[in-house]
């Protein structure tokens, strides 16, 4: 079979992108750029130069060969068939962050800040460019189908966030991943473990078969659709509980992804501590990604904690399958039910892009990405900061106005001696004021103040920068494929008693998870 | 519709069938509403007429797999085939038990599945054969709970050009 269609599809996506870059770098487009601005710079003149022409010569090439050129079967027909489908992906991602969110975010302050929220309509719905692109991507295949020259494309989404998350390896301290780790697996285990039970037992008093008992418990507790598509084999689910517990799992997952990060931005949440709600307390992992990202679209900090929740869950799933197994061979009795090979079971489901974030975050611990000196002081020293870069009067007087604000004994010494030096004086003190501006106790003209003061002493090395930017897109990239392959055929599929059980479960699941993560989790890791 | 209820129930009609029908396309996937249709087309059917049995799977399965993005391929690969698995044995499961009835009843029975949207499957086996008569159930009562995927909607009654026969749900 050959895979690749004669479509002028490809060749109008490198076009387009190619009018992109020539309209931005002959200045056609300064008009546009500065009604987006909204009187401030714009920020993604340079990408919309540099990535339209690089993507678009490869989208205009490969498209006219795909068009014009004779195809004959084989694995470069099959690899090269799902380039039209991801340049579509791409080419979305790239329209929706560079004009359609900015566009949004102009009408939003048009409209002012939301009563005493202090936030705009934009900021408050997290209406970004991820969230935006996944809409378009559902709006897409619901509305219009996805083309046939882009189906085979629309699958590497999946190849997008996993690399994403590969990559994400790098941006890790030892310390950072030794905390969120422990953090995760005490959230994640003791999250994953009640709504798994929970599921259970409301499943044995509403009468439900065990089957459906449990693949919907694992889609509830673990990791949503990919833990029922790991599982229903295992608990041998019947076609229609499947379809139930997908639709459930998705409808909750998409309204999850939009309610958190209004959540989180009315409860002026942390970074860290809204990537630990939305790593426990959303169902599916994919809604994850999208929701931490909708929560801090300019940085990956949210992002960072959320994913080490995914991983910590997707590492969870295969003991949770092996259980689930193990429980429904006793219910069932050995004659109705599968036997599990564990050995076999671990193996086929150790999610192997895991080993890939690892090696990276292996190499990265060797400094190969980042000098060894980048961390360690260089810039603490008197003589490596520029006098421009030592905080002013009035940026001082307004730290004394607000230190009160500051309970913790660490912090308040820690901005003393900022206070007293003008500048960050230690690792220590640096990862205490980091603390202190992400939490907001000290307004946020203070927040201000504090992000500059960690930014005169820590740069992040170019390569890191780098990453960061190619771990944004990746993610941008999937979830907009993610979100043209959630049909509402499926969604529409919730109901029966697993939409009872799952909104039950889910609704708890994401309070409890809300009060523990306010409670308990600190500003910063 | 009170019409259709006492033909249901007991196969004629003012003490007459309505007309002779000797090729049935029954459409029927095995659920309560299907089965009284099923009912009906075994009375309404002669000795010798043919039975044509429909079964849809919906387009909707091919998006089961969702926006999951954590499983290896091979874990999807394992879930599509026993999805697969699932569907076909469900398939066989309401051929076998429609086919057997419809043999007993003297009548010719024959088979097909297809994966499509029902309503516009039915339409293009009505094009592609031509039928005395369609017979399916009606939409589910609200209160039962099932999988949403209707083949009975006001576009595919407009286009067909076979006459319908759509039987009461049994609790009505």
């Amino acid at each position: 079979m050959v895979y690749t269609k004669k479509s002028p599809a490809l060749l109008i996506i490198g076009m387009i992108m190619l009018a992109m870059w020539w309209m931005a770098s002959s200045g056609m487009m300064d008009g546009l750029m500065e009604h987006l601005a909204a009187g401030k710079k714009y920020k993604f003149g340079s990408e919309i130069v540099n990535l339209s022409l690089w993507f678009g010569v490869v989208a205009a090439l490969i498209g006219a060969w795909q068009l014009f050129g004779s195809h004959t079967e084989g694995a470069w027909d099959y690899y090269s068939s799902s380039i039209a489908g991801g340049m579509f992906i791409l080419l979305i991602a790239m329209l929706t962050r560079w004009f359609v969110a900015p566009e949004v975010a102009v009408i939003s302050m048009g409209f002012g800040k939301v009563g005493d929220t202090g936030k705009y309509i934009h900021k408050l719905l997290g209406l970004n460019y991820i969230v935006m692109g996944i809409i378009f991507g559902i709006i897409i295949v619901n509305v219009f189908k996805v083309p046939g020259w882009a189906q085979n494309g629309v699958r590497l989404s999946r190849l997008g966030l996993k690399t994403g998350v590969i990559l994400l390896g790098t941006l890790y301290s030892a310390a950072e991943l030794k905390n969120l780790g422990g953090l995760s697996i005490v959230m994640i285990g003791f999250f994953v473990l009640g709504s798994v039970g929970m599921t259970l037992f409301m499943g044995s008093r509403m009468k439900i078969p065990n089957s459906m008992g449990g693949v919907l418990s694992a889609g509830m507790g673990v990791c949503g659709v990919s833990a029922t598509v790991a599982s229903a084999p295992v608990v041998q689910a019947k076609s229609v509980e499947i379809a139930y517990t997908i639709g459930t799992i998705l409808l909750w997952g998409v309204g999850c992804m939009f309610v958190f990060p209004v959540v989180g931005q009315l409860l002026d949440m942390s970074h860290v501590q809204f990537g630990a709600w939305a790593g426990t307390g959303i169902l599916n992992s994919a809604q994850v990604a999208g929701a931490a990202l909708a929560f801090q679209p300019d940085g990956i900090e949210t992002l960072k904690v959320a994913e080490i929740f995914n991983i910590t869950r997707v590492l969870i799933l295969p003991i949770i399958v092996i259980w689930l197994a193990v429980w429904y061979v006793k219910r069932e009795g050995e004659a109705n039910a599968q036997k599990v090979n564990v050995g076999k079971v671990i193996f086929e489901k150790f999610p192997l892009f895991v080993l890939g974030f690892i090696m990276l975050f292996a190499l990265s611990s060797t400094g190969v990405f980042a000098p060894a000196n980048h961390y360690k002081g260089k810039y603490f020293d008197n003589t490596k900061v520029k006098a421009s870069k030592m905080m002013t009067d009035e940026q001082i007087a307004v730290l004394v106005a607000n230190q009160g604000k500051v309970q913790r004994q660490d912090r308040k010494e820690a901005l003393a001696r900022l206070i007293e030096g003008r500048k960050i004086a230690s690792m220590e003190d640096d990862t205490q004021i980091r603390g202190l501006a992400n939490s907001k106790i000290m307004g946020k003209k203070s927040g201000k103040i504090l992000k500059k003061a960690h930014k005169a002493v820590r740069h992040t090395a170019k390569k890191v920068k780098m990453f960061r930017k190619w771990i944004t897109w990746l993610f941008a990239f999937g979830l907009v494929g993610l979100g043209m392959q959630i049909t509402l055929a499926s969604m529409k599929q919730a109901g029966g008693a697993p939409a009872i059980i799952g909104g039950v479960v889910g609704l708890t699941k994401a309070v409890a998870s809300l009060v523990v993560v306010m409670m308990l989790i600190s500003e910063t890791i | 519709m009170a019409g259709v209820r006492l033909w249901a129930d007991t196969g004629v009609l003012n003490g007459e069938k309505m007309f002779a029908v000797n090729k049935v396309l029954l459409a029927s996937h095995g659920t309560d509403g299907a089965k009284a249709a099923e009912k009906v087309a075994f009375e309404l059917c002669e000795e010798g007429a043919t039975l044509h049995h429909l079964i849809v799977v919906p387009t909707f399965w091919e998006g089961t797999t969702g926006d999951d993005w954590l499983q290896n391929g091979s874990v999807r690969n394992d879930f599509r085939r026993y999805l697969e698995g699932e569907l076909g044995r469900e398939v066989d499961e309401n051929f076998v038990r429609v086919g057997e009835a419809a043999i007993e009843k003297g009548l010719n029975y024959t088979n097909d599945m297809v994966v499509g949207e029902p309503d516009e499957v039915l339409l293009a086996s009505c094009e592609q054969e031509k039928y005395d008569l369609v017979i399916m159930g009606s939409i589910r009562p609200k209160k039962i709970s099932g999988l949403r995927s209707r083949m009975l909607k006001d576009k595919m009654i407009r286009k067909l050009k076979t006459p319908v026969l759509v039987v009461p749900y049994p609790d009505e």
